[in-house]
């Protein structure tokens, strides 16, 4: 195994152990726990950035009309792309049968890097540092400390492993998995409506998931069942070839695949749809963002909402292809158009700061999809950039509303004004992070929104009109909230005596390095895109043959 | 003159070793109880039975030689299916010892472990069936001494009550089900399941009498729908559960269920015994009956996971919750059920009988184990009844918490828990399997089991809720016994190490093994 797959493995096998370290340390030594844990997760940071640079500089031209994972651990010289390390293998031992019988696959141990995934692998690895840090004063119940840490460490487990999984059933469970220590994290240090805020968000997206599970295992068997020579296989590239493949030689079923598409699509929209979220499925998620720990919000804002843009680019575009086009544009553009327009209304109407943030969320992750859903290279590069810079802006947003609540313990608006006066550096963060998520020029909101509506207006020039609205109207609840809070007549909350400092040196080092890569990705986002494309055109490309299949 | 299969039939107390050592010790508890009141004792020595009766199946001969047709004569085959049963029985005996351990009042011990020494040979002897008069005998074997089971660890009118419903409708249900075998009986002429299964496969002139088959397996999946709380004949379990001893609730949550999963994959001919072959035009097994099997079973498998979760969201009583819970997980098995005759091509990537079996293993150990933490936290001062009992546990009692939070989330289907991974397998044959008449049949079970898998997140989280986000105003400071400690280990350990590989992959291989002829 080469150094790259087992730095691959590191960064699952890192944030696992120190949970399980964590834990065991126990109660009596709060300061030892985030001392691990950040130490952890800085590790992993790094790890996560030598793989991005060893990515950007091994990536050969790309040939194969599938995914194509590198750094695979357990690979061979002679399928350097794939893995052999099987989890359960359905051969079950037998003689693998000669021509013509069934090639019985096994559930892999399949992970891997391209271009899709690694930066949102960066991504979680940044925000676990700065989760780490906005935590360190925040779980006030000492005894507790070292359980919360132990599920936050978990949920980077769980949060990488779902981006590198190339095995559908190992992203699966992997996505499963993400559920249970933010449950724990919300019902337990969360906000008053905690217990009912965990169970929904719980609920709410198990339902979803489980659904998405049987439209995955649908595509497996129907690979399985209309190949002639019977292939059982669950890495999604070999999935991906296989499917396109029986859409495009197998025409006497061609009626059975627009069926069968349709369904594959409605249920992995269930899963995928609710993660994101889309309207109207979205109401689990102001109630969760509100509740949960500044860190839980984090998390969930930046990384767990890209499950599910992930989802559908990486499983329900290339393996539901005509359904994506001929069903996802309509209703999923039209939701997305929807969910813009409606998220930034309710955004503007809030009172509470971290609610206002939670639904720009619903607002901005409607840009991903929208972009997605232009189904053509622009657009769904957009879209990916999009994932990117909407979770570093809100994750940072999310951060400072942390910040200044710990400061006055209310996040109303209305009790605030002139902030600006008082706490200079925590103003020109904010001003700073919410121009970077309106999508200043300059700053990295920028790039990816443009490009998700270049993409757009290719394919619906109406949706991209009314998507740009939200752009509009996003400058205008963010910068009514910067007016109303940051400048002005001071105007504090009562702190019942305790001075209020502006930034500690803690803060600064979770907020630097998310505010330095929004710079970066606003100035210079070239290297990035080129990366990414290869593997985007995957996706474009397979969709471009279909679609022209259908006229 | 001798018999013409004499020697094949005296062959068979060759392989009878294990039930034989469980009966003997049974006879020796009894006997014994008579003269001492010895809780520690007797356990061990229950305990030490099922032991020698793991024993005596690892060193007892194999396989079992059927030369020629003998297997239409012989009442017992000792197949991998058999050996399957055997094993799991005689591992949930020594669970079921531990979890009485404490509870059974200590004048009743020897008998209550020796009804158990019965009940496991009981099990074993279904599993190995291959005749319908045996396979009676074996399932009363089972319910005779549950009826003094159920009576001996509690006395009060709960308990009674509870000890009399189940002991009629038992017995009721095995008036219909022995109403069904004569109707087995008078169309083929033989008791003999293999005969049944070869006749009913090969002759034509069934045909004629499709009526009496159809209503052989109508009475006969009621009888044994009792037994596996299929819905409609589930009424009786969330009363007994609750009015009966805890230990008595884990027995009734998961024995009866094996033995009623086992006679229906061996009387429908889910799995037909070495010998029985079928025409090429035919080769679906479990059709042999009838081709109406599937479709009941579909039914069955549709109300009762549906029904099943429906009313457990209404529940407050942590046993009821495990009643109407295992209702459902009884509906789940039966999807697999419903798909097996359509999964078992010999290159096939899925079995469904093997997907019963492993989901069988699975909900065993998550619900007994669930049993085994109320049964240790429980007191007469300080209730563990209602879920609200468990509030506070994550603090008093952290280790237990998690422990039992695994098994909840192996309920629930979650991954690296047994439960994922057996649902998976469910799921996974459901959607393979390609009904006879209508494509999207069975895909359409598999939505209804997830729908179903989702509702039942919602109570099994409750109790996950109420452990870790709720303070108790009494907190509970039972220490707990030690032997449902290892009940409950042993429980957890399973539910997690056979939920991946190396541990799912070896399960899954047995089960496939026991699934083919």
């Amino acid at each position: 195994m080469d150094f790259y797959s087992t730095l691959l493995i590191l960064l699952l096998v890192i944030p696992a152990l120190a949970a399980l370290v964590v834990a065991l340390v126990g109660s009596t030594q709060p300061l030892l726990v985030r001392q691990i844990s950040l130490g952890t997760t800085v590790a992993s940071l790094a790890v996560a950035c030598v793989l991005a640079f060893g990515f950007l500089s091994t990536r050969t031209e790309m040939k194969e009309r599938t995914f194509r994972p590198e750094f695979v651990p357990g690979a061979t010289a002679d399928a350097p792309h794939a893995t052999t390390w099987n989890l359960i293998d359905f051969n079950m031992g037998r003689e693998r049968s000669a021509k013509g019988g069934p090639k019985l696959g096994a559930i892999q141990f399949y992970v891997g890097l391209d271009g899709m995934n690694i930066w949102l692998v960066v991504l979680t690895t940044i925000l676990m540092v700065a989760s780490v840090l906005i935590s360190w004063n925040a779980i006030k119940d000492e005894d507790r400390v070292h359980e919360f840490h132990a599920w936050l460490l978990l949920l980077g487990f769980a949060l990488v492993g779902v981006f590198i999984a190339f095995d559908i059933i190992l992203f699966y469970v992997f996505f499963e998995l993400t559920l249970v220590p933010l449950f724990f994290m919300i019902g337990i240090w969360g906000g008053p409506e905690r217990r009912y805020a965990a169970r929904k968000f719980f609920i709410y997206t198990l339902a979803g998931s489980v659904i998405t599970f049987l439209g995955l295992l649908a595509v497996v068997v129907v690979c399985y069942n209309k190949t002639g020579q019977h292939i059982l296989t669950f890495s999604i590239p070999e999935l991906v070839t296989i499917f396109n493949d029986l859409l495009t030689n197998d025409v006497a079923n061609r009626t059975f695949y627009e069926n069968f598409q349709f369904w594959v699509f409605l249920a992995m929209m269930a899963g995928f749809a609710i993660k994101v979220p889309l309207f109207p499925v979205h109401t689990w998620l102001p109630l969760a963002h509100v509740e949960a720990p500044t860190a839980g919000s984090v998390l969930l804002a930046g990384v767990l909402l890209k499950m599910g843009t992930y989802g559908f680019m990486r499983l329900c575009l290339p393996l539901a292809p005509d359904a994506s086009i001929s069903v996802g544009v309509p209703v999923i553009g039209t939701l997305s158009v929807v969910g813009i327009i409606y998220g930034a209304l309710c955004a503007k109407s809030q009172d509470d700061i971290k609610k206002l943030v939670a639904y720009s969320s619903v607002s901005h992750l409607g840009f991903c999809t929208l972009g997605m859903f232009a189904l053509n290279s622009t657009g769904l590069t957009g879209s990916l950039l999009q994932m990117i810079n909407h979770g570093l802006s809100t994750g940072a947003l999310f951060l400072l509303v942390g910040m200044i609540y710990e400061r006055y313990h209310t996040r109303s608006i209305a009790e605030y004004g002139g902030l600006g006066s008082k706490l200079k550096i925590i103003t020109f963060c904010m001003v700073f992070i919410s121009l970077s998520s309106v999508g200043l020029p300059g700053l990295n909101g920028f790039v990816g929104e443009a490009l998700v509506f270049f993409g757009m207006f290719e394919t619906r020039m109406g949706l991209a009109i009314l998507g740009t609205a939200g752009i509009i109207l996003g400058a205008w609840y963010l910068i009514s909230m910067l007016r109303e809070v940051f400048f002005g007549a001071l105007k504090e909350p009562h702190t019942e005596g305790h001075e209020v400092e502006d930034i500690t040196p803690r803060e600064i080092a979770a907020l630097a390095p998310i505010m330095a890569v929004c710079l970066l990705l606003g100035v210079y986002p070239q290297p990035i895109l080129d990366s990414v494309k290869p593997d985007v055109d995957v996706v474009a490309n397979i969709l471009k043959d279909r679609k022209a299949k259908m006229n | 003159m001798t018999h013409p299969y004499a020697t094949q039939l005296f062959d068979l107390f060759k392989h009878l070793g294990p039930e034989m050592t469980l009966i003997v010790f049974a006879c020796v508890l009894f006997v014994a109880g008579l003269f001492r009141a010895d809780r520690a004792a007797w356990s061990l020595l229950a305990v030490a039975g099922i032991l020698a009766a793991f024993f005596v199946l690892a060193i007892s001969p194999r396989p079992q030689v059927l030369s020629g047709d003998s297997v239409f004569a012989v009442p017992l085959v000792f197949d991998a299916l058999g050996n399957f049963t055997r094993v799991l029985a005689l591992s949930t005996g020594i669970i079921l010892v531990l979890l009485a351990w404490d509870e059974v009042p200590e004048r009743h011990v020897a008998d209550h472990h020796a009804c158990l020494l019965v009940i496991i040979a009981g099990v074993n002897l279904v599993g190995c069936s291959n005749d319908l008069v045996t396979l009676f005998l074996a399932l009363e074997m089972i319910s005779i001494p549950t009826y003094i089971l159920l009576y001996l660890p509690k006395h009060d009118d709960a308990a009674q009550e509870a000890a009399i419903k189940y002991f009629l409708l038992s017995v009721f249900s095995s008036a219909i089900l022995l109403f069904g075998f004569s109707y087995l009986f008078g169309l083929t002429g033989t008791t003999n399941i293999a005969a049944i299964l070869q006749t009913l496969h090969n002759a034509e002139e069934i045909k004629a009498s499709q009526g009496l088959a159809q209503i052989a397996m109508l009475t006969i999946a009621a009888g044994l729908g009792f037994r596996i709380t299929a819905v409609p004949f589930h009424f009786y379990a969330p009363d007994v559960f609750q009015g009966t001893s805890t230990s008595g609730a884990a027995f009734l949550s998961f024995v009866p269920k094996v033995a009623g999963f086992i006679a229906i994959l061996r009387v429908f001919g889910f799995v037909l015994p070495a010998g029985v072959t079928t025409p090429a035009e035919r080769s679906l097994v479990g059709l042999g009956l009838s081709d109406q099997v599937p479709i009941l079973f579909w039914f069955l498998a549709a109300l009762t996971m549906t029904i099943g979760n429906l009313l457990a969201l209404l529940q407050d009583n942590l046993k009821r919750l495990i009643a109407y819970s295992g209702i459902a997980h009884a509906g789940y098995m039966l999807i697999a059920v419903a798909s097996a005759p359509y999964l078992s091509g010999p290159d096939s990537a899925t079995s469904g009988v093997a997907a019963v079996l492993f989901y069988l293993v699975a909900y065993g150990t998550m619900t007994l184990g669930v049993l085994a933490l109320v049964l240790m936290l429980h007191r007469d001062e300080r209730p563990v009844e209602n879920i609200d009992d468990l509030a506070g546990l994550a603090q008093s009692h952290p280790y237990l918490a998690i422990l039992t939070t695994a098994l909840l989330l192996s309920l629930i289907g979650f991954p690296l828990t047994m439960g994922f991974t057996g649902k998976f397998l469910i799921f996974f044959g459901a959607m393979a399997a390609q009904g006879p008449t209508h494509l999207w049949l069975y895909p359409t079970l598999a939505v209804i089991g997830v729908v179903n898998a989702a509702i039942g997140a919602w109570y099994y989280l409750r109790i996950i809720a109420v452990m870790y986000l709720r303070a108790s105003a009494k907190p509970i400071e039972t220490p707990g016994t030690i032997t449902c400690l290892i009940a409950l280990l042993v429980c957890v350990i399973f539910t997690v190490a056979l939920s991946v590989p190396p541990g799912a992959s070896w399960l899954m291989n047995v089960a496939r093994q026991a699934a083919v002829r």
